[in-house]
């Protein structure tokens, strides 16, 4: 596995070379460049959206609230979050084992962005052999022009990038204005920065290093494969021996096979591999090498698929499965997990309490006999609309419940603390007892939920 | 199926040993670290941190709070995928574990 280039004495201080991969048309990169247009559409436009007088999709840090169009999520609903973690690792699970490395070829930020960066290059550098003319001319005026054109594209859309991200998290729209004034907060500036920063250094420098290096998934995808994933893999038993051959010559004559060696699949990798080696950890299913390969066939006139998607059993001639028992277990614990989460949110409840008891004092016993306890009840209205709560309390005889009532009024998606007092009279209790306080709405019998606290009262 | 391995890469597209070591201990730290805020602070509000019986608070503001857990969960997890990156790469050769060297084994412990 080893090429002409390779330093086997360590090369430990090998400086990187820098990838130029060729520009490659075909049905494949179409797809990849729809991809990359849909999905860079969602992450600019989603936060300008607008739901019901707020930005669509915030997630409201300093409120503590993730706003997702209808839906409110809170601290409270942190499992949520975990949940669509799991799906979305089981979908990754599922997709690999169906279709191999399907994220990092369409899907993956890193390659995503890595695309756009590639195309600003193009525009202002030129093809592939350009871009490497020019990295080996001297410095001369036309060519600090044309590094700093694309470095200025580069840097404005980095920043334009961390400006979104920080949208998500402060209203977007407002962050707009904050930046055409320079007054963004220190926060908010140190974000943009830091997000714009990783992009630029990941789409512009780092490109497929974050994937041979630092990628966690390209290490351990090939554990959800199996003989019948779909990968990008060279027919070798149709294309070998490699060799050159003249126009109309009858390469069996020659004893030679499909691969005509023009290395056009090796110039157009993005990680600078040679598919003809056999299924590689570098690989990203770009497919650029298919659509290369495609064409060079066309042009020599064999057919097409060199170079393609297949599966092992596939190259190996024998029944490919798609239904499989593995995909069958991703499939129905993926469709579990989505019915669940669905259930769940549309079914949660509307108002939460939380009951805490007054730090400073355990009780006080009144003149009027009575012993008072002390608490904080916060209500939290998870409802689209207000609500006007009554609290009450149970679990002790002769329980007295006394807040700035009648009613609390708390508005959609917010929450309000209460002050409340309860009361008992001197010789029901010794001692501490557990006792409920519940909320309910006026207006909607069914707003309702209840919490614990402890009552305490004086031992003797 | 996976048959090039990174020290067997081309040279020529590798990149150095101080940049991949600096990739291996920033990367994965800067990912859990991103996790452990999440899940930490859906259960602590930063403002509610340090601010039981006197005021000021430990943070100014949320956003505050935020950003200091990030980086110390950054910082912390940092110091650990260092420290076992650095047990990874000063421990001795495993030998290769093939079939041959365990006859060969076998062959020694039975003389």
């Amino acid at each position: 596995m080893t090429g002409p280039d390779v330093e086997t004495d360590g090369g430990l201080y090998a400086t990187r070379q820098k990838i130029y991969p060729r520009e490659i048309a075909g049905r494949f990169q179409s797809k990849r460049t729809i991809t990359v247009w849909v999905l860079l559409g969602i992450y600019y436009l989603l936060p300008w959206f607008r739901w019901s007088g707020r930005q669509a999709v915030l997630f409201d840090l300093p409120a503590r609230k993730f706003h997702l169009f209808a839906l409110t999520l809170w601290p409270q609903d942190f499992y949520f979050l975990t949940w669509l973690l799991v799906i979305a690792a089981l979908s990754l699970f599922f997709f690999t084992a169906l279709a191999g490395r399907l994220f990092c070829g369409y899907a993956c930020p890193q390659t995503v962005w890595t695309e756009t960066f590639l195309w600003m290059e193009r525009l202002v550098e030129g093809s592939r052999s350009q871009q490497m003319k020019l990295a080996k001319a001297p410095w001369t005026a036309q060519k600090l022009l044309r590094k700093g054109a694309k470095q200025f594209l580069w840097i404005a859309f980095a920043l334009w990038t961390g400006f979104t991200f920080v949208g998500y998290f402060t209203p977007i729209t407002e962050l707009a204005g904050l930046i055409a004034h320079f007054s963004t907060g220190p926060w908010e500036t140190f974000w943009v920065l830091f997000y714009g920063g990783a992009t630029y250094v990941n789409a512009g420098f780092m490109r497929e290093q974050v994937c041979k290096y630092m990628c966690p998934y390209a290490r351990f995808q090939s554990a959800m494969f199996d003989k019948d994933t779909l990968i990008i893999t060279y027919d070798d038993q149709r294309g070998e021996p490699r060799g050159a051959r003249k126009k109309g010559v009858d390469p069996k004559s020659r004893g030679l096979g499909d691969c005509v060696d023009c290395t056009m699949c090796v110039q157009v990798c993005p990680t600078g591999i040679d598919i003809r080696q056999g299924l590689q950890y570098e690989c990203i299913a770009c497919a650029a090498c298919i659509d290369a390969c495609d064409e060079v066939m066309d042009k020599v006139g064999y057919p097409r698929g060199l170079i393609r998607y297949d599966t092992q059993h596939g190259l190996e001639g024998k029944k490919k499965h798609v239904v499989r028992p593995r995909t069958i277990v991703y499939a129905s614990l993926l469709t579990a997990l989505a019915i669940g989460l669905v259930v769940t949110i549309t079914h949660r409840d509307a108002v939460g309490v939380d009951v805490l008891r007054d730090r400073n004092a355990l009780f006080r016993e009144r003149a009027d006999g009575y012993v008072e306890n002390v608490y904080n009840v916060k209500i939290l209205n998870k409802d689209s609309a207000a609500h006007e709560f009554r609290i009450t309390g149970s679990g002790l005889e002769g329980l007295v419940v006394d807040y700035a009532g009648p009613t609390v009024w708390v508005g959609p998606g917010e929450v309000q603390g209460v002050p409340v007092r309860l009361r008992i009279p001197g010789d029901e209790l010794k001692g501490g007892a557990d006792i409920q306080l519940a909320v309910q709405a006026t207006d909607r019998p069914d707003l309702k939920a209840a919490g614990k606290a402890r009552f305490i009262a004086p031992s003797d | 199926m996976f048959g090039t391995r990174p020290d067997e890469y081309p040279a020529k597209l590798r990149w150095p040993r101080l940049g991949q070591d600096a990739a291996i201990v920033i990367w994965p730290s800067f990912l859990v670290a991103s996790v452990a805020t999440m899940v930490c602070f859906a259960f602590i509000d930063p403002l509610l941190v340090g601010n039981d019986d006197s005021p000021p608070p430990a943070f100014a503001s949320r956003m505050t709070g935020y950003a200091v857990g990030f980086f110390f969960f950054w910082l912390v997890a940092s110091l650990s995928s260092l420290l076992s990156m650095y047990l990874v790469r000063t421990a001795h050769p495993e030998p290769p574990d093939n079939d041959e060297t365990k006859s060969a084994d076998r062959v020694r412990s039975a003389q």
